[in-house]
C-alpha cells in the first residue's frame, strides 16, 4: 500500500484502487511492503492510478527523510513566518506562504 | 452551475503550478543535508539559448545560464 499526501488529504492506495488522478502537496509517500516502510517527501506533484494497478507518482523534487537537514528546516520555517508578516504585494504574500507550507510539511515529516 | 472552486492561493496571486512547483522544489532543496545538497543543485541549473524572432527570421541568440536564485 502507498500513502500519497493528497491536496485532498492523506490518500491510501492499493492494487485495484479505481483510476485516479490526484494533485500533491508537499508531504511524505509513504511505501508499505509487508512489514516494510520507505517514506520519501515530496516537494509537490502528481499522483496517476491507473486501471491496471499501477500508480505513477510525478514529483519535481522526492527525497528520502533521512536527507532532510531539521536545522534548515526551522531556519526556513522562521524565516518565510517572518517574510509573511512583512510582505506587501499578493506575490509576496503567496511566495511567503508557500515557503511556511513547505517547512511546516518537512518539519512534520521529520518529527511525524 | 456552480462557479469554479475556490482557486489555489498562489493561483489567486497570480502564479502559474509550474511556478508553484518549482518554488516548493527548490525550497526542499534548500533544506537538504550536505553531500544531497550540492547534487540537489546541480540539478537546479539552467542553460540555454533564447533568441527573439521577428519576419519570421530569428535575431541573435543569446546564451544564458540563470542561477537559482534567478
Amino acid at each position: 500500500m502507498v500513502i500519497v499526501p493528497a491536496t485532498t488529504g492523506q490518500m491510501g492506495v492499493l492494487p485495484g484502487h479505481v483510476a485516479t488522478i490526484a494533485e500533491l502537496k508537499p508531504g511524505v509517500l509513504s511505501v508499505h511492503e509487508g512489514n516494510e516502510t520507505t517514506k520519501y517527501f515530496v516537494s509537490s506533484g502528481f499522483v496517476f492510478i491507473h486501471a491496471n494497478s499501477f500508480a505513477d507518482i510525478i514529483a519535481v523534487e522526492a527525497v528520502p527523510l533521512d536527507q532532510i537537514d531539521a536545522n534548515l528546516v526551522q531556519k526556513g520555517l522562521v524565516e518565510f513566518t517572518q517574510k509573511l508578516s512583512s510582505a506587501t504585494t499578493d506575490l509576496e504574500k503567496a511566495e511567503a506562504q508557500i515557503g511556511i507550507d513547505v517547512h511546516s510539511a518537512l518539519n512534520s515529516a521529520l518529527t511525524g | 452551475m456552480a462557479s469554479n472552486a475556490a482557486v489555489p492561493f498562489w493561483r489567486a496571486a497570480g502564479m502559474t503550478y509550474i511556478t508553484y512547483s518549482n518554488i516548493c522544489a527548490n525550497l526542499v532543496r534548500n533544506c537538504l543535508k550536505e553531500p544531497y545538497k550540492a547534487e540537489a543543485l546541480s540539478r537546479e541549473k539552467v542553460h540555454f539559448s533564447i533568441s527573439k524572432w521577428t519576419d519570421g527570421k530569428p535575431e541573435k541568440a543569446t546564451l544564458r545560464s540563470d542561477s537559482p536564485d534567478e
